[in-house]
């Protein structure tokens, strides 16, 4: 199901997913309804939602913190993430 | 058209307080009519006089956006909207905890108000958009069950989160491409970035709403917002009608194309990505 690369950098090379913060986060499960891609489960904990499968996650992508009521999901920094994704690129040219 | 401000109660939280106070200021401050969300999810019809002759300002507390999925369960027509939540972070105060509103509170209250005032009946977009664009006219097709997917051929190029960029003596038309249209279904809302605002590329420049999703234009291109599309605006339908053409959203400045480019694919490469995120499906 995963993506195998974005912008030809395999995914799994990329830290882009949702964090939940637990204090925060109400188990409304608005998340894993909202998620199309199935990056969230509830099944592994059996109560709280985890990001079960976080390289389904759309890089850049943030649309379910966008629908999180508590504000309890957070995503890395965008200009290191493509600072990241540029650096593998660069290293992936060379060889 | 006349307004009506349509709020969520947001009883428990701070953030509803907020939202409650900017209804009754905003409904003052513009003679707009409030509407009662919970009389309007109890009783349509008291309010189905109102809806089918006024546009909503609809404000939300927080992002479980109560007000704006009533809003949408009743097809109604959206002006604004107004996220207490976003308006916070922001102001980069934190709110008092309390229910009852503090000076922060209200103080955010009247700021919220003030930019409505500022910004309602303002045109969002810059006098005029500056690129002459011809429709396509030929395209790749990706065809995928009994979905089909269409790509221009040439001037599109894309990020792999379904932006479309068509660049034209410095400046960026930006849309989204059919692939996403077709899965976001009915396209209700476009909040628009703001005209002479900067991103940078993989930015955000705004975001789309339909029944089933809340999706993030994230743009191909870095710069400055020099129009936004206000047919789509007024008529976001129009980004499921034509999404390379009269849906387009907006257009920018190029601040630094030659480097953007290096992270953007031309229609042959976008669409084996499209293959591929759809047979993932």
């Amino acid at each position: 199901m995963s993506e195998t690369t974005f912008m030809g950098v395999p995914r799994d090379k990329i830290p882009w997913y949702p964090m939940i913060d637990y204090d925060k986060c109400t188990v409304c499960m608005e998340c894993d309804k909202f998620c199309p891609h199935h990056v969230f489960d509830r099944r592994e904990s059996g109560r709280v939602p985890v990001v079960a499968n976080p390289n389904n996650c759309v890089v850049f992508c943030r649309a379910c913190a966008k629908a999180c009521g508590p504000d309890a999901i957070s995503f890395p920094s965008k200009p290191e993430t493509i600072a990241l994704i540029k650096q593998i690129r660069e290293q992936e040219a060379v060889k | 058209m006349k307004r009506a401000i349509l709020s969520c109660n947001g009883l428990d939280k701070p953030e509803g307080s907020v939202a409650r106070e900017v209804a009754i200021r905003g409904a003052d401050a513009t003679g707009s009519e409030i509407i009662c969300p919970v009389l309007l999810n109890r009783a349509p019809a008291r309010y189905k006089k109102v809806l089918s002759e006024t546009s909503l300002i609809v404000v939300d507390g927080c992002s479980t956006r109560c007000a704006t999925k009533l809003a949408a369960r009743l097809e109604a027509k959206v002006e604004r909207k107004v996220l207490v939540t976003d308006a916070v972070k922001a102001s980069g105060q934190p709110l008092e905890s309390t229910l009852s509103l503090g000076p922060k509170g209200l103080a955010l209250a009247q700021s919220i108000v003030d930019e409505l005032l500022r910004t309602l009946d303002a045109p969002a977009v810059a006098a005029e958009p500056v690129a002459e664009f011809e429709t396509p006219t030929e395209y790749l097709v990706v065809t995928h069950d009994k979905f089909e997917f269409r790509i221009p051929v040439v001037d599109y190029v894309f990020n792999e989160n379904d932006i479309w960029a068509r660049v034209l003596d410095g400046v960026a038309r930006v849309g989204i491409s059919d692939y996403m249209q077709q899965k976001l279904t009915d396209i209700n809302y476009f909040d628009a970035p703001r005209v002479d605002s900067t991103v940078e590329q993989f930015g955000e420049l705004g975001s789309l709403e339909s029944a089933k999703a809340v999706f993030e234009i994230v743009s191909p291109v870095s710069g400055a917002v020099t129009a936004v599309n206000q047919a789509v605006i007024d008529n976001p339908g129009l980004i499921n009608e034509d999404p390379y053409g009269a849906g387009w959203l907006v257009e920018v400045k190029l601040a630094a194309w030659p480097q953007d480019q290096e992270l953007l694919v031309d229609a042959p490469a976008y669409a084996e990505i499209v293959k591929r995120k759809a047979a993932e499906e």
